[in-house]
């Protein structure tokens, strides 16, 4: 086991943060796929409106690669199928029945999975439509399963403040996570795993398989941060990497032949009043993990996939294949009197230009900026929380001069979409989300 | 605040789009921020931001220039009333220097506002709020006996050429308020240098009392050809290190004082607002140059030129060295933005000051001219540095 240790990097000190109680929730009504949500993907229908779905049934697959097949989290009827601006399909909606049927999947148990050859592993994967748990970097597409990752990487920190910690989702599931590890390590030679050294819990069950704890504050468990740390030569760049919480479904495909939807997910934010871990299923309503544990929804913000990665989701809208946080904080639209020259002591920032420097306790956040839109002052900020060691100021500069080869030697690509840049500098730059944009246009070129 | 948040609603509407002060909108937006922080809500991830932004951090820099301001009100009061020989009450001082210094202070702001406003209208864009430090800095730098028009004249040079004709704050690569007073500087050099302008003088028969003089200490080192030690004659002139260091002695407005100017420094690198590596660098840049000369002093006992002989602590508390390092060679737009090119840059700006005043006496001030020097300097900084650091990346393409 090696420790590293991620210097750069910040934790914000947000109030909100779930506990690690569990509650099941019940069976929700209808559950959806959310075709939008997945990066990359132009889909193909393979159902239409009032088809009647069994739990992995096909519902639609990739125009560009068909091995991408994304199954039907729920059995019943197709009631609903959104579409968006420019025919983009927003939303698949399957009303559930009381008796949902399920296809059958080839089971494997250990001894089997010795025999296999890779090949026949990475088509059942496929089939059983789970390949696209599987993510490259430093595109995050879904990597091609003809080709052989240099390493994957499964991340068990939980340094992003609202997203499952793996104490509560390995909980009794450790032999299924050491069988999904068996598998990933049929598709690979190298197979990383991170945890982070605070938590016991992880190091403690798992000695054997944790190959590096990583010390340090958000994003310290990004895989990409730790193939960032560790890498040295550039063919380690195109490494795969997969949730945590994720390995458990590529085992329990194969031990019990059902296309697995049991998700845990959290619930957290200041407008939450119930703050936990919810045992549920893949795309469940949002109104169906909101029910009961937080008052007033109207005047949330329902951020789906963290605050720092995450997007803004309506009310009525549905969990996506690979979000696992909802966040409800207020909207915070409301003007400040005089608000810059405020003392502070409860305006959390990096900064040390506030009162609250003398304040640890965990304070309450807005969706306000805090601010308006101004140039770049180049106060270096960003470059100082940073996990990379990408200067985001030049990085940014040169990708709006066009300079996109030398935003490449700046690193673009090893960025990991952390949104800490974005997140403190002072004139409100959108850093980040620009680094993304040209990271994803980059990608979208080399097709 | 109802009654302000109501008055900017009622009003809203006549400088937006149609409205009849349409034009105006960037000034009706920079007043309305002042006193409201704006209710935007983020529309990308990340969902949530720091509460830093620009208009604290630049309020932090005015904060820290409090000391500066407030001891050279009192003090250009207080060398006023001295030459014309008032009385030197602390109310007496205090008002007279309000009366000299304000007005010089408005006309900087409202003189620099209306480009700002007007720059702002032609290009759509809202006023950043950079302009309130350059708006306070200029006037500090300047001579209390400096005409208005003059000050009106060197912030409009400061702000056009310094920063708006390169596209506004953020992409000026001089600092403004030292592009405004370098072009006074040259182009009214009478009003800019020499014994008689660093005091107003008042009173009845506007004559200067007999025992009072007018030089400023650097004014004092350059004097050519003296066999005395530098140190004993500002000794003579009534110069001790103390009272350079509290700084109650003719100079520009807000310069004199080392005191509180180590005040804002402190307050500037605890917030962190300004880099506390370009400070340290200054000051071991001024420190370094100077310890040559003081050795040299030592070993041989006389020199020709006797600012060449000056204990470099002296070059710290005297003039406005330290001023210029605290609040204009830390200006982020116009400094480097690299770890290493920080203490290159400041290190650079405290032994150019230094060079300049020992080898060039037509300037008895130099860190004007090191600063913008620098300044000139730091985008190459800052790309060497990058390229070095560069090279260590795994590439990834």
């Amino acid at each position: 086991m090696t420790s590293i240790r991620i210097r750069k990097g910040y934790d914000i000190n947000i109030a909100g943060t779930p506990s690690c109680d569990v509650e099941k929730l019940e069976k929700p009504t209808r559950v959806a796929l959310l075709p939008e949500r997945i990066p990359f993907i132009k889909p193909r229908l393979k159902v239409k409106v009032d088809d009647q779905v069994n739990v992995g049934s096909p519902i639609f697959e990739d125009k560009q690669n068909p091995d991408f097949i994304f199954l039907s989290p729920g059995g019943g009827r197709i009631t609903k199928i959104d579409y968006g601006p420019r025919r983009i399909i927003k939303e698949i909606i399957i009303a559930l029945d009381q008796d949902e049927g399920h296809e059958i999947f080839p089971m494997i148990n250990e001894a089997q999975l010795e025999d296999i050859e890779r090949e026949a592993l990475v088509q059942m994967l496929t089939a059983g439509g789970l390949w696209p748990l599987f993510r490259e970097l430093p595109f995050r597409n879904i990597p091609n399963p003809q080709s052989f990752p240099p390493s994957i990487i499964i991340s068990l920190g939980s340094k992003e403040p609202f997203q499952p910690v793996p104490e509560v989702y390995l909980k009794d599931k450790v032999d299924l996570f050491e069988f999904g590890i068996k598998i990933l390590n049929k598709l690979t030679r190298t197979l990383f795993i991170s945890a982070s050294p605070d938590n016991n819990f992880v190091p403690d069950r798992l000695n054997t398989h944790v190959t590096h704890t990583c010390e340090g504050v958000y994003p310290a468990d990004d895989p990409g941060v730790l193939l960032y740390t560790i890498k040295k030569h550039p063919d380690e760049n195109r490494a795969w990497y997969i949730n945590g919480q994720d390995v458990i479904l590529l085992a329990m495909l194969f031990k019990t032949g059902k296309y697995p939807v049991d998700r845990t997910v959290v619930l957290g934010g200041i407008l939450a009043r119930e703050k936990k871990h919810l045992q549920t299923r893949m795309g469940v309503p949002l109104n169906h993990i909101t029910k009961g544990h937080a008052d007033d929804t109207g005047a949330a913000r329902h951020i789906v996939g963290g605050i720092f990665n995450g997007y803004t989701g309506s009310k009525d809208s549905y969990m996506g294949f690979y979000e696992t946080s909802l966040v409800l904080i207020p909207e915070g639209d409301e003007k400040e009197f005089f608000g810059f020259a405020r003392p502070g002591f409860n305006k959390p920032s990096r900064s040390r230009a506030f009162l609250s420097v003398f304040n640890p306790s965990a304070m309450p956040m807005e969706c306000n900026q805090h601010g308006e839109n101004r140039a770049c002052v180049n106060c270096g900020f960003c470059a100082e929380v940073c996990p990379v060691d990408i200067l985001p100021q030049f990085t940014y500069k040169s990708i709006l001069a066009d300079e996109i080869e030398e935003a490449l030697d700046h690193g673009l690509l090893d960025c990991v979409e952390c949104g800490l840049c974005t997140y403190v500098c002072p004139s409100k730059v959108k850093l980040s989300v620009v680094l993304k944009n040209t990271k994803k246009a980059y990608y979208l070129e080399q097709l | 605040m109802k009654f302000l948040k109501n008055f900017f609603e009622s009003n809203r509407k006549q400088f937006s789009e149609g409205g009849r002060f349409e034009k105006l909108h960037p000034f009706f937006d920079a007043v309305e921020t002042f006193f409201f922080i704006p209710g935007i809500v983020t529309k990308t991830e990340p969902h949530v931001r720091d509460s830093l932004d620009l208009k604290r951090f630049m309020s932090m820099v005015i904060v820290a220039l409090i000391p500066p301001l407030f001891f050279g009100i009192y003090n250009t009061g207080y060398q006023s009333n001295l030459a014309s020989g008032l009385p030197l009450t602390f109310m007496a001082v205090s008002l007279k220097g309000l009366q000299i210094v304000l007005p010089i202070i408005i006309v900087s702001y409202a003189v620099g506002l209306a480009w700002e406003t007007l720059f702002a209208s032609i290009r759509k864009h809202n006023i950043s709020e950079g302009f309130l430090v350059t708006g306070l800095l200029f006037p500090l730098t300047l001579p209390p006996t400096i005409p208005l028009w003059q000050v009106a004249l060197g912030i409009s040079f400061g702000v056009i050429f310094g920063k708006e004709i390169f596209g506004g704050t953020g992409r000026n690569f001089l600092n403004p308020a030292l592009t405004g007073r370098a072009f006074l500087f040259f182009a009214y050099p009478v009003k800019m240098t020499g014994d008689t302008v660093w005091t107003v003088v008042s009173g009845v028969n506007s004559q200067v009392v007999d025992t009072f003089s007018g030089a400023t200490p650097l004014a004092v080192s350059a004097i050519q050809g003296s066999a005395d030690f530098l140190e004993s004659l500002l000794l003579k002139a009534g110069f001790t290190f103390p009272k350079l260091f509290y700084g109650l002695y003719p100079g520009t407005i807000g310069g004199t004082s080392a005191l509180m100017c180590l005040l804002g420094a402190i307050l500037l690198i605890l917030t962190g607002i300004a880099s506390y590596r370009i400070i340290l660098g200054g000051i071991m840049g001024v420190l370094f140059a100077a310890f040559p000369g003081y050795i040299i002093g030592l070993i041989y006992g006389e020199s020709s030129v006797p600012m060449l002989t000056l204990n470099p602590f002296y070059h710290l508390v005297m003039g406005g060295a330290a001023f210029g390092i605290t609040y204009m060679a830390t200006d982020p737009v116009s400094a480097p933005g690299m770890n290493i090119s920080k203490w290159i840059y400041g290190f650079a700006i405290g032994a150019l000051t230094v060079l300049i005043r020992i080898f060039n006496p037509a300037f008895p001030e130099g860190i004007m001219l090191a600063i913008l020097f620098m300044n000139l300097f730091s985008p190459l900084l800052d790309h060497f540095e990058i390229q070095f650091r560069l090279k260590k990346r795994v590439p990834n393409v």
